[in-house]
């Protein structure tokens, strides 16, 4: 028999076939709504996952109205500025943490924590309400503010696991040599932790980009609304005209940046989540 | 005109925040050029003292001044000196040139002279080849040549070293320890060291500070706190292997102990006169090397000391000399300080009685099992009070 952990023939196909099954079983959706972005309205309930007329008419349709665009350049400096901001925030407060002991850590930790769990819905309609007030409804920072909110304790959960793992004694080193507060974490610490900088980023920016709930709630014309709430207003030309077509279309173009940044920096992601688990 | 200190800490305390009091009125007075060591068992505060002579803790009270300046309330940067860390704290993410050079670039040295003090230092420390690798591809003995070179090359007013040599492997740390003694001596730099390795606070330092429990204990040239240890912590935490202490009773002007009733010599008497004691129970300490085996004594050496007949325990034969160990059927010496210095080595597992370490020459034909008449040396023993732990025959 073969001891445990040993890979065996066997084991390995085993293995093999359940990996087959679980990545057929993710990608076919994926496959699917490509596919359905490339069919004629004619054939677009054919069944079949090869179409059997190619076009890009849909693809042309969503740039030509200019609604989408406009999403898409929301959705892009919406994550962006929201990303940035996080980052920054969650930079310092994770340095706190992970090298300060200050009365209140724990609290404040965990009350992050707390945030990050919290049933986004529950809070849509008091944030509804209290930006209506304040007049940020369908705004830019009408998003990018509880964008930041939700997912700063991701950040600072992250990069404190990043800056615990560098040990202190090179930032008294630094401090020894000469260097202020400031040049310590610049030249010695900010350099050091700038791969789980990247992952955060990353991270933060797909929760964003992601974001529906309060896209939708928060937004009411094209001023702030994002590539997947515009995706969920497509209409056909005429009431009788079927936007899957275009939907899909849509679909694909929004996840292209996203495959694009996990494939660019998937080691980076893995070993960013894992941090701190195993090492730290 | 006045000498004035290289490094000066006058009732230097530091008391951490949860209340624990890790350094306690120490005083000391490092002159220029003096390669002094702070010793002692973990938890005694020689780190807290170094951190704080560098500027990276807090001084609660107390005034430290380097260079005749106070510089309590100086950072880190504006205080001179560099620092050696036990991880070696090399900048993982910059060649071995970038970490030398990483001081003077902070400096704003011009890009010339940084080069030339660089080429300098490694030329020093046989760098020169590993100029252009990261501190991940180099071995243990090299990161820590890197972390001095770091150290020297923007010439200091002192350097502090936090147990520098504690992660190379034992072949490589005497290596280094001649290395760093002969560099000291070339550069002339006031250097303070931390260690808890007794060896290299007796073979590295012109001067050695013993620490217990945050209090500096003695002060002084290795020799001296060898042969005149000032209480049973310092006698039993200096010297390998450490001295043995056997419980010993004053009765009719001769000492009661387990090796016999020995007489007293006039010095013992003296101290004994002239020293407050609380009883007559006191604590004999005698250095394995003043014991040996009795047939290799001269005759005429024999009054010095007394002759007691024993049954070996273990020999250890060390080539150039012979270590017996007996095992004594008494209860073994008892005193605060020695119980600490037990817990450090963790000998307060051993049980049973009292066991005797002794060196003889490696003519000894001593062999386990087989009774041993051995000569005591009483002229250099030691008597101690149990209760204060102090040195009386100092």
């Amino acid at each position: 028999m073969a001891a445990y952990g040993e890979v065996t023939t066997a084991r390995k196909w085993r293995w093999g076939l359940i990996d087959l099954v679980v990545v057929v079983v993710v990608l076919i959706p994926v496959l699917w709504i490509v596919s359905l972005s490339l069919k004629t309205p004619e054939t677009l309930t054919d069944g079949s996952l090869i179409p059997r007329e190619w076009t890009l008419d849909n693809y042309r349709s969503i740039f030509s109205t200019g609604l989408f665009t406009r999403a898409l350049i929301n959705s892009i400096g919406i994550a962006l500025i929201a990303t940035a901001v996080a980052v920054l925030l969650g930079m310092m407060a994770a340095y706190a943490v992970a090298r300060l002991d200050f009365p209140g850590k724990r609290l404040l930790v965990g009350v992050s924590l707390l945030i990050a769990m919290f049933p986004q819905i529950s809070l849509v309609t008091p944030l509804f309400e209290i930006e209506r007030v304040l007049r940020l409804f369908d705004t830019w920072p009408g998003l990018i503010l509880p964008y930041i909110t939700f997912s700063l304790p991701l950040a600072i959960y992250t990069l404190s696991a990043f800056f615990r793992q560098i040990p202190w004694d090179l930032e008294k080193a630094a401090k020894m040599d000469g260097a202020t507060q400031a040049q310590a974490f610049r030249m010695v610490v900010a350099p050091l932790a700038a791969p789980g900088l990247v992952t955060t980023a990353i991270l933060v920016f797909i929760f964003c980009w992601n974001d529906f709930l309060f896209a939708v709630s928060l937004t009411s014309t094209e001023a702030s609304r994002t590539a997947p709430v515009a995706l969920s207003f497509f209409t056909g030309e005429s009431q009788f005209e079927d936007p899957t077509g275009t939907i899909s279309a849509a679909a694909v173009v929004i996840t292209i940046p996203i495959i694009t940044f996990v494939l660019l920096f998937q080691r980076r992601i893995v070993s960013g989540l894992t941090a701190g688990s195993v090492k730290g | 005109m006045s000498v004035v200190a290289a490094i000066l800490l006058d009732q230097v305390s530091k008391k951490f925040p949860d209340g624990t009091l890790a350094v306690a009125d120490v005083n000391l007075e490092i002159s220029d050029g003096e390669f002094v060591i702070l010793v002692g068992p973990s938890g005694c505060g020689k780190s807290t003292t170094l951190n704080m002579i560098a500027g990276l803790e807090d001084v609660s009270s107390g005034d430290i001044f380097i260079d005749g300046e106070r510089v309590n309330d100086r950072p880190p940067k504006d205080r001179d000196i560099a620092m050696v860390f036990q991880s070696y704290a090399l900048y993982p993410n910059m060649t071995v040139r970038g970490n030398i050079s990483f001081p003077l670039r902070l400096a704003k040295m011009d890009k010339r002279e940084i080069e030339r003090r660089v080429r300098e230092v490694a030329h020093i420390l046989e760098l020169e080849p590993l100029l252009d690798r990261k501190p991940a591809n180099l071995s243990g003995g090299q990161r820590q040549r890197v972390a001095m070179g770091r150290a020297i090359v923007r010439s200091p007013k002192a350097f502090l070293m936090d147990e520098p040599l504690s992660n190379l492997d034992a072949k490589l740390r005497v290596q280094m320890r001649t290395q760093l003694s002969r560099l000291q001596k070339r550069l002339g730099t006031t250097t303070v060291y931390v260690t808890h390795d007794q060896t290299e606070a007796m073979t590295l330092g012109d001067r050695v500070v013993v620490m217990r429990a945050g209090r500096v204990q003695q002060v002084g040239p290795p020799q001296e706190l060898y042969d005149h240890p000032i209480n049973l912590f310092v006698a039993g935490f200096i010297g390998s292997p450490a001295m043995n202490f056997l419980p010993a009773r004053l009765t009719n002007g001769k000492l009661h102990t387990a090796l016999g009733d020995l007489p007293m010599d006039d010095r013992m008497r003296g101290a004994l006169t002239s020293a407050e004691r609380t009883s007559d129970d006191l604590i004999l300490g005698i250095r394995p090397e003043h014991f040996e085996d009795a047939s290799l004594v001269d005759e005429h050496v024999y009054d010095t000391g007394v002759i007691f007949e024993a049954e070996p325990d273990v020999v250890e034969s060390m080539g150039s000399d012979k270590y017996v160990y007996f095992a004594l059927d008494v209860e073994r010496a008892q005193a605060r300080e020695l119980e600490e210095l037990a817990a450090e080595t963790g000998t307060e597992l051993t049980t049973g009685g009292l066991q005797l370490v002794t060196r003889f020459s490696a003519e000894s034909a001593a062999s386990e099992g087989r009774t041993v008449r051995v000569w005591v040396n009483i002229d250099k023993a030691h008597l101690f009070d149990p209760d204060t732990g102090r040195n009386l025959t100092r």
